[in-house]
């Protein structure tokens, strides 16, 4: 029982940080049919910039809780910058393209960025430093669940309450709608498609960057190839849920996580990923439309 | 206008365009025969490295029949490469089959699995496929990591191939083993001008325009679809088996994800359904960062960018394919 509570709590855990990938993937994808393929590495990107914002101020006498704050916003801008730029260079002259050429672009950027941080941070594991957060650890029905998972789990839930709210409740997430339906219409009725593309590019490259924080974090590393492994499972998240689906990205996170976690803590963890992907291709035959359902309008 | 020239030219050609076909024809053989003397003049260094383009090359027209010629979606080819690869290097050294032996097997489990795969998931939307194909990379790369039955080699993979042998000749030399990738690249692209203009090579192009009209007008669409999948598996799976040879080691790092990324990569930056686009595509793709060793830490940084630039600059790829009506 003890090991299934804690499983659940692992999962839950890596979970919200799918989820909160995941929804980048999938906004890009419910507005622009392109699947953004260097999201995960904008988010590794953001545990990079984390990490030396840390170990930079590190010792400079503040309170270790500010300087996280301080860590989350300065990755958050910086990868929400880069993923602006992303769309202005790489996508946007070719939103009329053969949608093929998007999508190398799309590696093309992944490519580039992944390198680039090798470039800058070098090919090593960095490993993050401890006491940034409390340690406490407490113990329920045999699992020990940690201060960080806990964090991680509140602060997920909240991120996807508020761009829940966001794209459901508020002017700017109705555009958002239009257009993921159909974006000459939206434009007919007044929508500035541009600025709804560039906002999808910059919310989910900000939940991306926390996310990637989160990993180092929870992980206490980083080095350059993760972007691939977390993105690639993270996009896996998303169609669990439904592609273009919001709270169906939140769910299939959430799902995933906790699958990984009990296909390691039961079976084998060398046969992890196998079995995840396996997963992935039976439900691409059985449901491909995810669980909620895809908001894609195909066009015809 | 397009779709209805399309239909319309089950009927000879006109003499000029044919002719336009002969000179490309000509000129590729020539081309094709120019290169087979690249051993009489250059190192050893070039020699390898003009053989394994003829690898390189051999997979990714095989990709192209399946991505550029069928509009499949397929982001796992270096799947097909793996399977035809590890068959020659199991066969070999564990059963003792000589390689030219194994290389009909290596064709025909490529197919087969190609063809198994494919046929429950062409019906899915082309962004699927391709995540379903990034699936079965990794499951198979897994496989052999974890060594499947016991036969794989496990993550070192399997060492010590046999020479090829033909009528007690050995071919074992650094030209010897360059020709044979050369005659069977010859071979391959001879297939892919056959294909051009045999009924599955028009099929696909009327699918690729419009799969509606043309499942309208009767066209079995999953049964072309399936078919281009297991031949473009199979060629991929002849040139895994030239790959074993050549390295005469077989590992699962070869199979990775990101070799069928580039594969991806190399038929749409060349120009879909384009032969002289996918040769260019593979000789930028996959000899350039092999000429740029020394910058090793930078070149896939610049390759990242040069992707990007070349489908902004041009999103048709760097020489696409001609528009004639055939």
């Amino acid at each position: 029982m003890g090991i299934f509570i804690q499983q659940v709590f692992n999962g839950l855990t890596v979970g919200g940080i799918y989820a909160l990938i995941a929804l980048g993937y999938t906004m890009v994808y419910g507005v622009m049919r392109l699947i953004n393929f260097a999201h995960g590495d904008l988010c590794i990107l953001g545990a990079f910039v984390g990490l030396t914002f840390l170990t930079g101020t590190a010792g400079s006498g503040h309170p270790g809780a500010a300087l996280l704050l301080l860590a989350f916003v300065v990755s958050i801008v910086v990868v929400a910058g880069a993923g602006l730029l992303l769309e202005l260079v790489a996508y946007r002259p070719l939103r009329r393209a053969d949608r093929l050429a998007a999508v190398v672009s799309a590696l093309g950027a992944s490519v580039l960025i992944e390198n680039g941080i090798m470039l800058i941070w070098g090919a090593n594991v960095h490993v993050f430093p401890s006491g940034l957060l409390p340690a406490t650890t407490w113990v329920v029905a045999g699992a020990s669940i940690t201060f960080v998972q806990v964090m991680i789990i509140a602060v997920s839930v909240l991120l996807m309450a508020a761009l829940y709210l966001f794209v459901h409740h508020t002017r700017f997430g109705t555009a958002i709608r239009a257009a993921a339906i159909d974006q000459d219409t939206a434009r007919l009725m007044g929508i500035n498609v541009n600025r709804v593309i560039a906002s999808v590019f910059v919310i989910g490259p900000a939940l991306g960057a926390i996310g990637g924080l989160f990993i180092g974090i929870y992980y206490r590393q980083a080095y350059f190839t993760m972007g691939w492994t977390y993105g690639l499972y993270a996009f896996i998240a998303a169609i669990l849920g439904g592609i273009g689906n919001i709270p169906g990205a939140m769910l299939g996170g959430v799902l995933l996580g906790l699958f990984n976690a009990f296909a390691a803590g039961y079976v084998s963890s060398s046969w992890q990923d196998a079995i995840t992907f396996g997963l992935l291709i039976a439900i691409l035959l059985v449901r491909p439309t995810g669980l909620l359902g895809e908001r894609v309008a195909e066009k015809v | 206008m397009a779709e209805s020239a399309e239909i319309a030219t089950t009927a000879p050609l006109p003499a000029s365009r044919r002719s336009g076909f002969h000179t490309s024809g000509a000129v590729g053989l020539a081309l094709w025969a120019i290169a087979l003397g690249v051993p009489a003049v250059l190192n050893s260094t070039w020699v390898s490295v003009a053989a394994i383009f003829a690898i390189y090359a051999i997979t990714a027209l095989s990709e192209d029949i399946i991505l550029g010629r069928g509009g499949m979606f397929d982001m796992g080819h270096a799947v097909y490469l793996g399977i035809g690869a590890y068959v020659t290097g199991i066969l070999n050294t564990e059963f003792g089959w000589p390689i030219f032996a194994t290389m009909p097997a290596a064709i025909l489990l490529a197919a087969a699995v190609g063809a198994l795969l494919a046929a429950p998931l062409i019906r899915l939307r082309g962004d699927y496929l391709l995540v379903a194909t990034i699936g079965f990379n990794a499951i198979f790369v897994l496989a052999m990591q974890n060594n499947l039955g016991g036969i794989t080699g496990g993550s070192d993979g399997l060492f010590g191939l046999d020479v090829p042998r033909i009528f007690g000749l050995q071919l074992a030399s650094q030209p010897a083993m360059f020709w044979l990738d050369w005659v069977v690249l010859g071979g391959a692209l001879l297939l892919m001008r056959n294909l051009e203009r045999c009924e599955l090579g028009r099929t696909l192009r009327y699918l690729k325009q419009d799969e509606l009209a043309a499942t309208t007008l009767g066209v079995d669409a999953r049964a072309a679809k399936t078919l281009a999948f297991a031949i473009g598996a199979g060629l991929a799976g002849l040139a895994g088996s030239l790959f074993a040879v050549q390295l005469s080691s077989v590992g699962p790092s070869s199979f990775v994800f990101t070799e069928s990324v580039t594969l991806f990569a190399i038929v749409i930056v060349g120009g879909q359904g384009s032969i002289p686009g996918v040769l260019l595509g593979t000789a930028l793709m996959f000899v350039v960062p092999q000429i740029f060793r020394d910058f090793a830490q930078y070149r896939y940084f610049v390759f990242g960018f040069a992707m990007i630039v070349v489908m902004v600059l041009r999103p048709q790829g760097l020489w696409p394919r001609r528009r004639t009506a055939v």
